[in-house]
């Protein structure tokens, strides 16, 4: 039997209805505002250089004793985990008693080229948990990293695990060499200093662009032809836009934190390899003693679960929890099963 | 597709289907659109049309791209209709639809390079003012590497001397990195090519996993979809291969090396302009971030040192403290009672002080006898130093401690008491005596 059965006529009008949706649609385009984004309310608790410490504040007063930190990734903004009204992780744990606070890196320019990842968790991380220790009056926080900010919160817990009480790992890769890991891939045929040397900070288009040659006929094909079908529905277009826009609101990174992630991570592998050194400090993931809750997406491309796995075998404690999200990298934030699954599971983790 | 016609009547339904397809535009774009010749691509349409829409938009960005999409999937569509239209009579074959999605690709008056190449012409796409597809690094530098291609190719390899020769020396090295990053390019589309071509077979094979009734594919947006998930498992072979990881480095590390030399001509010229240039903003940048690491520290590298003697020392004297506290302790001395003097009394409660006065006051006893209470002086002394009985001054406490570790350590371990030694000699140390005796 023939595998395409493709009616002409119908053919013909799928082809036609989709010029009159793209002819409609791009109309609404242009009577469109710009997105919004971040919809909690936040106030911020401490400035440094380009860094800002966000405390939210939810409808109800927090029931948690303990402050939760998320820390981002350097590669995009931190707005992700308080999209819009209905995708929000932080309005999720708000609502169920959670005290969450979190740090914007800000925009790095050719100023920040020398910050290391010294400057960036040692420095940095370490005295935003201390101001936030400290409003609370305790000695550990809670804290979730996500993504590239999870390997960060790694490296911190390791090296000051007497400053952590739980922590989260989110889409955090671990182990940088597994087969599946295409960016990892790639990355190991660079000369990342001569790379750093020649760019100084990295520019966000080349990081997205490399983000996006990882699937590129999926996201910058297939995905627009995709948007023309909801070009006449504004509540989904507003939605796609935001996207957009946090997809392509991307930071340059500081060269030198570049080059030491790529070279020590991708390249060395030494989470898993160990030798880490952030500073003057050895990383030592045998330390991580407290409890450990590692959520990773189970069609992640940019971060496998392959990568984020290996974790559980690297750490120090037996107190360590599993959550495979049924989604991708992007999905464990925005998609409604997220909203329904993962603050929930966070919070319950917490509170066990 | 359905039906048994001839093909005669299969190709005027098809120029009839077209002749629909321009109409039904020219009404969605209220007459923007003129109905063109029936065989006019369909994304000619689109391209008139994003002329007029492009100009004045907000979503100038989002607009391009979507209009982009679409010609290529208009595009796409047009070419499966028409190959079908011609071929279903004699019964489906499989390689007629894998050549007419080949065809749907090569859009007209497109680059050779993109030829039955997908792939690449989807970078080719993909650019932005950061960010291009490898092949557009020569358009963005092409000042400079015309000037290059006309002053270094001819002598690449020729030997540099004179009083140019370090001008000469430069462009060669330019130009060998542009010839390098040339080669690297074409190796890297030769694998996009080779990665295009997979895409066709893996098409073919999901095709045939489609053969079964209820999962014929029934829409061009369903097999729209099959060839992108075909040429995504085809990109992702090549992708994850040890030969595309050595092209993606080399193609990388050659563009900067071009970018680099470029650099080092952007920044000779700015000098000759007397304008700042980016290695001396580095060198700027660098060295304020190395204050502000330092002041951060609060001190110098210097005083990092003398901090870190100094907290040695300090882990020293406490674990000496932790072994006395061990340490079983002797049994009470029997208590002498005799008058003091009013200034003694006044000093008793230091005991440090208490060993010196209590023994220029006494009588000299004898040998044995003031073994036995030297002995328990120094029992209470240390009893109380450590629990903290009587008060003791910083000092005094300091050289009590340090005479017991010195003792202890030389003893057990000489590389102790060297450690011992040394820091009684610590600056830090010192000045802070020195200090302490200036405010007395």
């Amino acid at each position: 039997m023939d595998p395409i059965r493709i009616d002409p006529q119908r053919a013909i009008q799928e082809a036609t209805k989709f010029n009159e949706k793209l002819a409609a649609g791009l109309k609404t385009l242009r009577t469109l505002d710009d997105v919004d984004f971040g919809v909690t309310d936040r106030e911020e608790i401490y400035r440094e250089d380009k860094l800002v410490l966000y405390r939210f504040k939810g409808a109800n007063k927090p029931t948690s004793k303990t402050p939760l930190l998320i820390v981002y990734a350097l590669v995009n903004r931190p707005y992700m985990v308080d999209l819009q009204d209905d995708r929000s992780l932080v309005k999720h744990l708000l609502a169920l008693g959670e005290d969450v606070y979190i740090i914007d890196w800000g925009y790095p320019d050719q100023s920040d080229r020398y910050l290391t990842l010294d400057d960036y968790i040692n420095g940095y991380i370490k005295r935003c948990v201390e101001k936030v220790a400290s409003r609370h009056k305790v000695d550990k926080i809670n804290l979730l990293g996500i993504c590239q900010g999870g390997a960060f919160s790694l490296c911190f817990a390791s090296i000051c695990p007497e400053k952590v009480e739980h922590l989260i790992t989110m889409v955090t890769p671990v182990d940088f060499h597994t087969k599946d890991n295409m960016l990892s891939h790639w990355t190991r045929g660079m000369d990342v200093d001569l790379f750093v040397d020649t760019l100084g900070n990295v520019p966000a288009d080349l990081m997205n662009w490399c983000y996006l040659t990882l699937k590129p006929v999926r996201l910058f094909q297939q995905k627009y032809i995709g948007m023309v079908d909801i070009l006449d529905n504004k509540t989904e277009l507003e939605n796609f836009l935001r996207m957009e826009k946090w997809i392509f609101d991307s930071p340059d990174q500081a060269g030198e934190a570049f080059r030491q992630f790529i070279k020590d991570f991708y390249q060395g592998n030494k989470l898993m390899e160990g030798g880490l050194m952030i500073g003057d400090k050895e990383v030592d993931l045998k330390n991580i003693t407290m409890p450990v809750l590692n959520i990773f997406a189970e069609q992640d491309h940019l971060v496998p679960p392959s990568a984020s796995r290996p974790l559980q075998n690297v750490i120090g404690t037996d107190d360590y929890t599993e959550l495979a999200f049924k989604g991708g990298h992007i999905g464990i934030y925005v998609s409604g099963r997220a909203q329904r699954e993962v603050p929930s599971a966070i919070h319950d983790w917490l509170r066990k | 597709m359905i039906g048994t016609k001839s093909p005669q009547d299969w190709m005027n339904d098809w120029q009839a289907l077209q002749q629909q397809y321009w109409n039904a535009w020219s009404d969605a774009t209220r007459g923007v659109v003129q109905p063109p010749k029936v065989t006019t691509p369909w994304q000619e349409g689109l391209e008139q049309w994003s002329k007029m829409f492009g100009t004045s938009s907000k979503q100038t960005e989002t607009a391009d791209r979507l209009i982009s999409s679409a010609k290529n999937y208009v595009g796409l569509m047009q070419s499966l209709l028409g190959a079908a239209a011609g071929k279903v009579p004699t019964g489906f074959e499989v390689p007629n639809w894998t050549d007419a999605l080949r065809n749907g690709f090569n859009m007209p008056g497109m680059d050779a390079l993109f030829k039955n190449n997908p792939f690449t012409k989807i970078f080719a796409d993909m650019r932005g003012p950061h960010a291009m597809g490898f092949d557009k690094l020569p358009d963005s530098f092409a000042p400079f590497l015309n000037q290059m291609k006309q002053e270094g190719l001819s002598w690449l390899h020729a030997p540099a001397f004179g009083f140019a020769r370090e001008h000469q020396e430069h462009y060669q090295k330019m130009a060998a990195a542009f010839v390098d990053f040339q080669d690297a390019l074409g190796r890297y589309n030769a694998l996009m090519l080779k990665s295009s071509q997979r895409s066709f077979e893996i098409f073919e094979s999901k095709l045939g996993e489609h053969d079964e009734p209820g999962r014929q594919i029934d829409s061009m947006r369903a097999l729209y979809d099959l060839w992108v998930d075909a040429a995504e498992d085809a990109y992702a072979e090549i992708a994850l291969s040890e030969e595309f990881r050595k092209v993606y480095g080399d193609v990388v590390n050659s563009q900067m090396r071009v970018r680099q030399a470029i650099q080092q001509e952007v920044e000779r010229m700015s000098t000759d302009f007397g304008m700042p240039t980016r290695s001396e903003l580095n060198s700027v940048h660098k060295r304020l971030h190395e204050l502000r690491r330092e002041v951060r520290n609060g001190c110098s590298p210097e005083s990092s040192r003398e901090i870190e003697e100094l907290r040695a020392e300090v882990r020293e004297l406490k674990r000496a403290m932790a072994e006395r506290e061990k340490a079983p302790a002797p049994k009470p001395a029997p208590t002498v009672k005799h008058a003091r003097p009013p200034r003694a009394a006044s000093r008793a409660a230091n005991p440090v002080e208490r060993i010196a006065a209590t023994s220029s006051q006494k009588k000299r006893p004898s040998r044995k006898a003031a073994a036995k209470r030297a002995t328990a002086e120094r029992s209470h002394t240390r009893s109380a130093s450590v629990h903290g009985h009587a008060p003791l001054s910083f000092a005094d406490a300091i050289k009590a401690m340090r005479r017991t570790v010195a003792k202890k350590t030389a003893k057990r371990k000489p590389a102790a008491a060297v450690a011992s030694a040394a820091s009684k000699s610590s600056p830090i140390l010192k000045r802070k005596r020195r200090h302490r005796t200036r405010s007395r």
